[in-house]
């Protein structure tokens, strides 16, 4: 019972289906399980880490100076971004060149960047969330979100590539179509 | 093969920045809504998106891909801090009330991808040609969309009431805007394909390319 | 086990009929408003259909009309006295946009009439959950003098309902106009049942996990009294016959069906005793279509493996043969 309602709570929060961050991304990630896999692996690492840095930079920063968040936020990004290829580079450097794609892909992008604005807006609202685990917490369930969101994708991919799907409607619109409907019955659940 | 020419207006009919690549499409199916939304998002990232793109062309061609993204990101970041004190200035409200959407118009596929892939592979001059259409090819999307969602959902145009007696309250929510869109695109496509600009019309996976 | 393909017109025919008795139920209880409304949602889903196909330069044929059944499973969920403006768009939703953008009939995605009904519910909720009472006729034209909340809704409040069993058998309760007849659904079910005509996995899966969960967690005082309650209420009976077991939708081996119809119902349980959110059955049947296609992928999965298989058991066999002939040739 404790699972259903926590994974209930994850779909009503998920970022995606709830805010559309990161759809057309997922859009790239749902064609191939492999990508899928190493793209939401990558973006869950950009979100927990960035989230716990934007705690930080949350702290730091003082309330005149607002407007700087975004670029503070794109510095870590930034930064996190550089670490994750070097670590990467070092780790196997054979099979770098296939798998650097994937953080390309997940650093600079809505659900990335959203995920830390709206762990930050939650906070605001809620003060007693405004923790570093929290936002951690945060940050790896926007990045559990992203993973759900693509296998939702996954599993009407075939259906939703079909021919018999109407030519203009096959591949992206049909995508959009059917994740409205998902995203509307999260909605109704609220 | 398309001529240059035709591939600068690509960005606003023939490979639309929105219905076809794609890209940029949650502020406009979050926001898109109401008109006075989508005006001041469309100011928003024509503004930031011109600008940054055209001073990121600035940036030395022989840095690594990373460094450069990061560079691309940082210069949007920066030139929305002027943008976002102006839409507070002429758009106080609608600022709030699009929240997070606002910065993340800074970290859009046109800056952070195409710049990359599209623009800065042309000579400057085609470069701002079909920078412009792209940002004209999203501003018409954002327009038609939140004109439809305004009056369909609201009963009103920019905020004044209109004859309008069975509203769908759903359509300005997210899943509308889903829904809406993947409509939108399909349509578009259809149109694309009657006009004979995509004669395979093939559908399926196009150029995807980010946010 | 794989039950024998049964043709699609025989198995709209079965469910129009009972889909029919239930509509000549809520004629007897709201009056000739009940039917007007059937008929709207049936005529609006059928032009829909054409102007779709239309589109899709297919022809209109009898396998087509699958679209009224669907208009009459979502005019049976509607109150009796919904504004037909309503219901029209909500069937033009479930026409278009639930159904014909991801290929019509050959390739569905989800149940349009529970597509349509979660629609409703998120933009006209306050009218979707507000009914008549039974026996309180209504003009085709007229507006309701007085509408009160569903006999469900009393229940995931207060645990109980104020009405008799026979009441409640009869559907001489508050709620949507064909959903509550529990008899006469549950005679629907067994008919349908036994002429294979929905997903008795599904079906099966479905009522066993919501009389389980009622009486592991019971939602009343008594374990008899939840279990009860929990089955007659909510659209549980209505969706778990004509969304769930849905052959459409459901998938096709009976033990997969039989899981995704136990997870659904017991989601949606969990979902009635914790929000106690009304026919929360219907929502969670689109949240459960990834899981419905997840099963359906496997299961062609594994019909592909079975082909591959039996292709290299052929081969092999053939092989030998030759092995034997060549043999007996020397």
């Amino acid at each position: 019972m404790f699972l259903v309602t926590e994974l209930l709570s994850l779909l009503a929060t998920n970022l995606i289906l709830t805010q559309a961050l990161g759809t057309s991304t997922l859009f790239i990630a749902a064609g191939n399980k492999k990508n899928l896999l190493r793209t939401a692996i990558a973006i869950s690492v950009f979100t927990s880490v960035g989230s716990g840095a934007a705690y930080i930079i949350n702290r730091l920063l003082p309330d005149g100076l607002s407007d700087l968040t975004l670029l503070f936020y794109t510095l870590i990004i930034g930064i996190i971004y550089v670490l994750l290829l070097t670590a990467l580079y070092f780790i196997g450097s054979e099979s770098f060149g296939n798998t650097r794609k994937y953080v390309h892909v997940s650093a600079f992008n809505c659900a990335v960047m959203g995920t830390l604005f709206t762990v930050t807006e939650r906070a605001d609202t809620y003060p007693q969330l405004n923790t570093f685990f929290n936002f951690v917490l945060s940050g790896i369930e926007a990045g559990a979100g992203f993973i759900l969101a693509a296998f939702i994708l996954t599993a009407a991919y075939r259906k939703l590539n079909s021919a018999k799907v109407p030519a203009s409607f096959r591949g992206f619109p049909a995508m959009l179509v059917y994740l409205g409907l998902i995203s509307m019955a999260v909605y109704a659940l609220r | 093969m398309k001529n240059r020419k035709t591939a600068v207006f690509d960005g606003l009919l023939g490979d639309n920045t929105v219905l076809s690549a794609l890209m940029v499409i949650s502020p406009v199916i979050v926001c898109g809504n109401t008109l006075e939304n989508a005006i001041a998002l469309i100011y928003a990232f024509s503004a930031i998106t011109f600008f940054s793109v055209v001073l990121s062309s600035f940036v030395p061609r022989r840095l690594p891909y990373a460094a450069k993204i990061i560079f691309y990101a940082v210069i949007a970041s920066i030139v929305y801090i002027p943008v976002k004190t102006a839409a507070r200035e002429f758009f106080p409200e609608v600022v709030t009330r699009v929240g997070i959407y606002f910065p993340l118009l800074a970290v859009n596929s046109l800056i952070v991808v195409q710049t990359e892939a599209k623009f800065f592979r042309m000579k400057r001059g085609a470069m701002i040609g079909s920078l412009v259409f792209c940002i004209l090819g999203f501003d018409a999307v954002m327009l038609i969309t939140a004109f439809i969602r305004e009056l369909l959902a609201y009963g009103t145009i920019c905020g004044r009431l209109v004859d309008a007696d069975t509203l769908i309250s759903g359509l300005a929510l997210p899943f509308g805007g889903f829904i809406f869109l993947g409509l939108l695109c399909g349509l578009y496509r259809k149109v694309r394909s009657a006009v004979g600009h995509d004669s395979d019309n093939t559908g399926g996976d196009g150029n995807v390319s980010g946010n | 086990m794989q039950i024998k393909t049964k043709s699609d017109r025989f198995i709209w025919i079965d469910i129009m009929v009972t889909l029919l008795t239930l509509e000549l139920m809520a004629y007897f209880y709201y009056g000739v408003r009940a039917v007007v409304l059937a008929s709207v949602c049936a005529v609006v889903s059928v032009i829909a259909e054409l102007v779709c196909l239309r589109f899709m330069h297919r022809k209109f044929t009898a396998d087509d009309l699958g679209c009224v059944s669907d208009a009459l499973i979502l005019s049976l969920m509607l109150p009796a006295v919904l504004d037909f403006r309503i219901a029209a768009i909500a069937c033009v939703f479930s026409v278009v946009a639930a159904k014909n953008i991801f290929g019509g009939r050959l390739n569905m995605i989800f149940s349009p009439a529970a597509a349509a009904y979660v629609f409703l519910y998120t933009s006209w909720k306050n009218q979707l959950l507000m009914f008549s009472e039974p026996h309180v006729r209504t003009g085709v034209f007229e507006k309701a003098s007085s509408l009160v909340s569903s006999a469900s809704n009393s229940f995931n409040i207060n645990g109980k309902m104020n009405v008799t069993d026979f009441e409640i058998l009869l559907g001489s309760v508050s709620g949507p106009a064909g959903a509550v007849s529990i008899l006469l659904l549950a005679v629907a079910a067994v008919v349908l049942l036994f002429r294979r005509s929905i997903s008795a996995g599904a079906f099966i899966g479905s009522i066993s996990a919501s009389a389980l969960m009622a009486l592991i967690v019971p939602a009343s005082v008594t374990r008899a009294a939840s279990v009860k309650y929990t089955l007659v209420t909510n659209m549980v009976l209505f969706a778990s016959v004509y969304i769930i077991a849905d052959r459409r939708i459901a998938p096709k081996r009976e033990y997969y069906a039989f899981f995704y119809g136990f997870f659904l119902a017991a989601c949606s349980y969990i979902l009635v005793i914790t929000t106690a959110k009304e026919n929360a059955i219907v929502i969670m049947s689109i949240l459960f279509t990834p899981v419905a296609l997840g099963f359906k992928n496997l299961e062609k999965h594994i019909e592909l493996v079975q082909i591959e298989e039996q292709k290299e058991a052929e081969m092999a066999a053939a092989a030998v043969t030759d092995g034997e002939e060549a043999a007996d040739e020397e």
